[in-house]
């Protein structure tokens, strides 16, 4: 080996940059970043709670913002991500036990997870719509 | 699609790699540069392109894709079998591990197409053209498909992966096992280090300094169950480490992608039972 060689890093092969994105991972960096932005969420409702609290004004401009349509995607992607981080968590509770670690359970509850918090959050919006209207 | 077990390929092919820059959190050494493609060959009518990761360490370059175009019929039917043939008949210079030929020896294990898998039982139908061939990732690279494993053995060497006893063996005789406590190693004994898992563990991309993986932690279980080991305690206390052990967040890429068909996943997750269920 030559003096040069030996004096210069070794490159380290590429990861993520190249590894196929499959249900597991992505599933589990959905998982991680529901729980992020339900953590930022929470913040939101401290601050609605404030704004009860606070009396009308404060109130009625919260309210203004949440009823806009930006506020109406925040609180979709809310909605989505409570009932995501609920349903693959308990497929995590499972897993805690020691239960469904079969491949094709980790697949058929993966896609259930996708599946069910996609019609409960459907579920959650048409009711709200349909009591407000 | 649903997947029943790690030898199935998806029949999805997009998005074949995470939305992220091609070069984020890569040092300036390990960014790859295009390579050289090389000539089609002549008079055939079934080709395959192979996209293999290059890196010389005698030259001053940094890593590249080379393009190779085989003639699939005149070379065997599985990777390694293309592999050999580029080595024998287009560039000798191309270096890889390659030992039985026949899933048993792990030495050819490396990222084909995105996912790790053993390049002597990966056909060549199974892949798409072109397909991709890189090292095993997360690695420093000694020479192109070959990844330096000194840290991968060095962690395995941490779990003491001997039977470790205090009390002498019984007088004239092997500590024998019943055929039920022989069965308890099932799922662990088949496993034949080749590191598919480890090296497509998320977690261990970001903590393989302190995480051990799932390679090592199934071989840990593996020394758990032994009814002939007496340090059971003791491994659980080595284990009980935010990170030798608890990094696996059970994202579970390690049974999708293991070539025996083996569970590492559960097998971590059983042994996060037993450090929980000893304190009861």
């Amino acid at each position: 080996m030559s003096e040069r060689s030996r004096s210069r890093p070794r490159p380290r092969s590429p990861d993520v940059q190249i590894y196929r994105p499959q249900l597991t991972s992505v599933l589990s960096i959905t998982h991680r970043a529901t729980g992020v932005w339900l953590g930022l969420g929470s913040i939101l409702l401290v601050a609605w709670l404030i704004a009860v609290a606070s009396g009308g004004d404060a109130y009625a401009t919260l309210d203004r913002f949440l009823g806009s349509w930006i506020g109406a995607i925040l609180l979709f992607s809310w909605t989505f991500s409570l009932f995501y981080h609920l349903c693959n968590g308990i497929r995590h509770l499972a897993w805690d036990l020691d239960y469904g670690f079969e491949l094709p359970t980790i697949y058929l509850t993966g896609w259930l997870v996708v599946a069910v918090s996609v019609i409960l959050t459907l579920l959650t919006w048409a009711t709200a719509l349909a009591l407000k209207a | 699609m649903l997947i029943k077990s790690s030898r199935q390929i998806s029949r999805w092919r997009i998005p074949k790699r995470f939305p992220v820059p091609e070069n984020s959190g890569v040092s300036p050494e390990s960014r790859i540069e295009a390579g050289q493609i090389w000539p089609e060959p002549a008079n055939a009518t079934r080709i395959k392109h192979l996209q293999v990761y290059r890196y010389d360490p005698d030259s001053s370059r940094g890593p590249r894709i080379d393009t190779y175009a085989i003639d699939r019929d005149k070379c065997g039917p599985m990777l390694l079998d293309a592999l050999i043939k580029i080595k024998n008949e287009i560039d000798p210079t191309l270096t890889f591990r390659r030992s039985c030929r026949e899933g048993i020896c792990g030495s050819c294990a490396m990222n084909i197409d995105g996912t790790n898998w053993l390049a002597c039982t990966r056909s060549l139908d199974e892949i798409s053209d072109p397909a991709t061939v890189y090292p095993l990732n997360n690695m420093d690279v000694v020479k192109d498909l070959v990844g330096d494993q000194s840290h991968a053995m060095a962690q395995y060497a941490t779990i003491k992966p001997w039977l470790r006893t205090t009390a002498l063996p019984p007088a004239g005789r092997e500590r024998l096992q019943s055929p039920e406590e022989r069965a308890q190693l099932d799922g662990d004994y088949e496993c034949i280090l080749c590191f598919c898992c480890t090296s497509g563990c998320p977690s261990h991309w970001w903590n393989g300094d302190r995480f051990l993986g799932p390679a090592v932690l199934l071989q840990a279980h593996r020394w758990l169950v032994d009814s002939r080991d007496e340090a059971t305690a003791e491994r659980l206390d080595e284990l009980e480490d935010p990170f030798k052990l608890y990094r696996c967040h059970t994202i579970l890429n390690c049974t999708r992608t293991c070539p025996k068909g083996l569970n590492p996943g559960k097998k971590i997750a059983e042994i996060k039972l037993m450090v929980q269920q000893r304190q009861g």
